[in-house]
């Protein structure tokens, strides 16, 4: 009896150090990629339907970018002009279906929204605040498929949260718009998606 | 300890004296002219043989006659202060980035210096499209953050808009393996400033400025608040804004800030730089004609040697 409790708190201890152990591990890696270190599972099936959805944004928007003329390193502002309006005509097309919460469904909006309430808290979420709502993007449509004004602002995402939020291919980009949060493409300036009151 | 040393390095001979170096009053126009009278062009930087000297403006894109009279200014000095390249600051378009925005925004406005090969290379700002990156004049070659060297200067552009983990990965990997004497990056928000509008961007700081102290950059250089500010030296690195070159916010620095060394608000400006050896000569130029700053950095690994 006495040799079963000692086999049974010498296994619990190796346990305890074992879990300490991955658990230390686990830690430093979600450290180093400055991640939330509580994700829940629910969370992370979101996170992976939400990549799933971007990557085959970008699938699609790949291929038809592949059958058009290739814009040069070194292009003229009317080749760039003529390229963004093409390649905005041809995915619009492509996506004429689309409506908002394709990619951000309910599930990923409420992760991002949580996100960005846990990172600005305080002082840094009354800055953030400002200099969002005092970017100059009136105007802007608040419509998947529809173009991101060329002449209004980008508002600059803070690095702080980029590093926490889902990592996007280069092809896109998070943009807010008022409290909204806006899905981008970086160069036909589409708007791909949209999720209300991301911004607390 | 650095910013000690950094300080103690700072020579910051104030305009107005000691500037007799080279004197020119001609002026040439560019197109469109918004021609203004000739002012005295008087260059205060040493011209050494052999050494990296480039122009530095930011928040431009406005197609202006306040743009265009800063840019015959450049044309001017450039008569006596030949520098090759130019750095642009971001915000190189306000208000639309159609093919006739580029032409009026940017390439009449600095025509003279274009026809004389004058190369700028770009940064983004919150009002630049990403697809700036493709446009000739701004020697991007189709990325939103690129390296390039001159002499012994490498220069970072980076794309402050969007730090995100693609871009840390790429910036780290590329200074590691940098053995430049100067290591200098550029982009278009301010990590320190005085600024009422603005001020500093303190998320960007927090992310950016523990790489550049783990790789040694020397000076950073950004636009976005439109005024001129050299802040105080900041964990040893040197800080630079000069986001008036389209656009000024008059009266915008904040008195009482303890960032600031230097500052002026009460006009558009420039810069003119030159690295020489471990030292980098700088001096600032108004709307007016008048330096309003002007001195000489030490390279700071080389100033920690030497103190050693």
């Amino acid at each position: 009896m006495k040799h079963n409790i000692t086999t049974r708190s010498t296994l619990a201890s190796l346990l305890i150090v074992l879990s300490l152990m991955c658990s230390s591990a686990l830690l430093s890696f979600a450290q180093q990629q400055n991640a939330p270190a509580n994700v829940s599972a629910q969370d992370k099936q979101a996170i992976a339907a939400f990549e799933k959805s971007v990557k085959d944004y970008v699938a699609l928007r790949e291929q038809l970018e592949g059958k058009m003329t290739k814009l040069p390193d070194k292009s003229t502002p009317e080749q760039i002009e003529a390229h963004k309006v093409a390649f905005e005509n041809t995915v619009r097309t492509a996506r004429v279906g689309a409506k908002q919460g394709d990619l951000f469904n309910p599930a990923i909006a409420k992760y991002i929204r949580m996100t960005i309430s846990n990172e600005f808290k305080g002082k840094d979420r009354q800055e953030l605040r400002k200099m969002v709502l005092e970017a100059d993007t009136k105007g802007v449509p608040l419509r998947v498929n529809y173009p991101y004004p060329d002449n209004k602002e980008l508002v600059e995402m803070p690095p702080t949260l980029l590093l926490k939020l889902p990592q996007l291919p280069k092809q896109v980009k998070y943009r807010f718009v008022n409290r909204h949060m806006l899905l981008v493409d970086r160069e036909n300036g589409l708007i791909v998606d949209y999720m209300l009151n991301a911004l607390p | 300890m650095k910013r000690i040393i950094a300080s103690f390095f700072i020579i910051a001979a104030l305009t107005f004296g000691g500037l007799a170096d080279n004197v020119f009053g001609q002026s040439r126009s560019n197109p469109k002219g918004s021609t203004q009278a000739s002012l005295p062009v008087k260059v205060s930087l040493p011209l050494k043989e052999g050494s990296v000297r480039f122009m530095i403006v930011g928040d431009t894109g406005t197609g202006t006659d306040k743009q265009r009279q800063l840019a015959n200014l450049m044309v001017q000095y450039r008569q006596v202060f030949p520098f090759e390249f130019a750095l642009l600051m971001g915000d190189n378009m306000y208000g639309g980035e159609k093919a006739e925005d580029f032409k009026m925004k940017f390439e009449d406005v600095y025509k003279v210096l274009l026809d004389e090969k004058v190369k700028f290379y770009a940064t983004l700002g919150n009002h630049d499209e990403s697809n700036q990156r493709f446009y000739v004049h701004f020697n991007m070659n189709g990325e939103e953050y690129y390296r390039f060297k001159k002499g012994n200067v490498a220069f970072y552009s980076l794309n402050s808009n969007y730090m995100d983990k693609r871009q840390i990965k790429w910036l780290e990997g590329e200074l590691a393996k940098d053995t430049s004497e100067w290591k200098i990056a550029f982009f278009h928000h301010p990590p320190y400033s005085s600024g009422g509008k603005h001020g500093s961007e303190t998320s960007l700081r927090e992310v950016i400025e523990p790489i550049f102290l783990k790789y040694g950059i020397n000076a950073v250089f950004a636009g976005h608040e439109h005024f001129y500010e050299r802040i105080k030296p900041q964990k040893g690195i040197y800080y630079f804004i000069s986001g008036a070159g389209g656009k000024l916010r008059e009266g915008d620095v904040k008195e009482s800030s303890p960032l600031t060394e230097k500052a002026f608000d009460k006009d558009m400006s420039f810069m003119l730089l030159e690295v020489a050896g471990d030292q980098l000569h700088f001096q600032v130029i108004s709307r007016t004609g008048e330096t309003v700053d002007s001195g000489v950095l030490m390279n700071q690994k080389k100033s920690m040697k030497a103190t050693k």
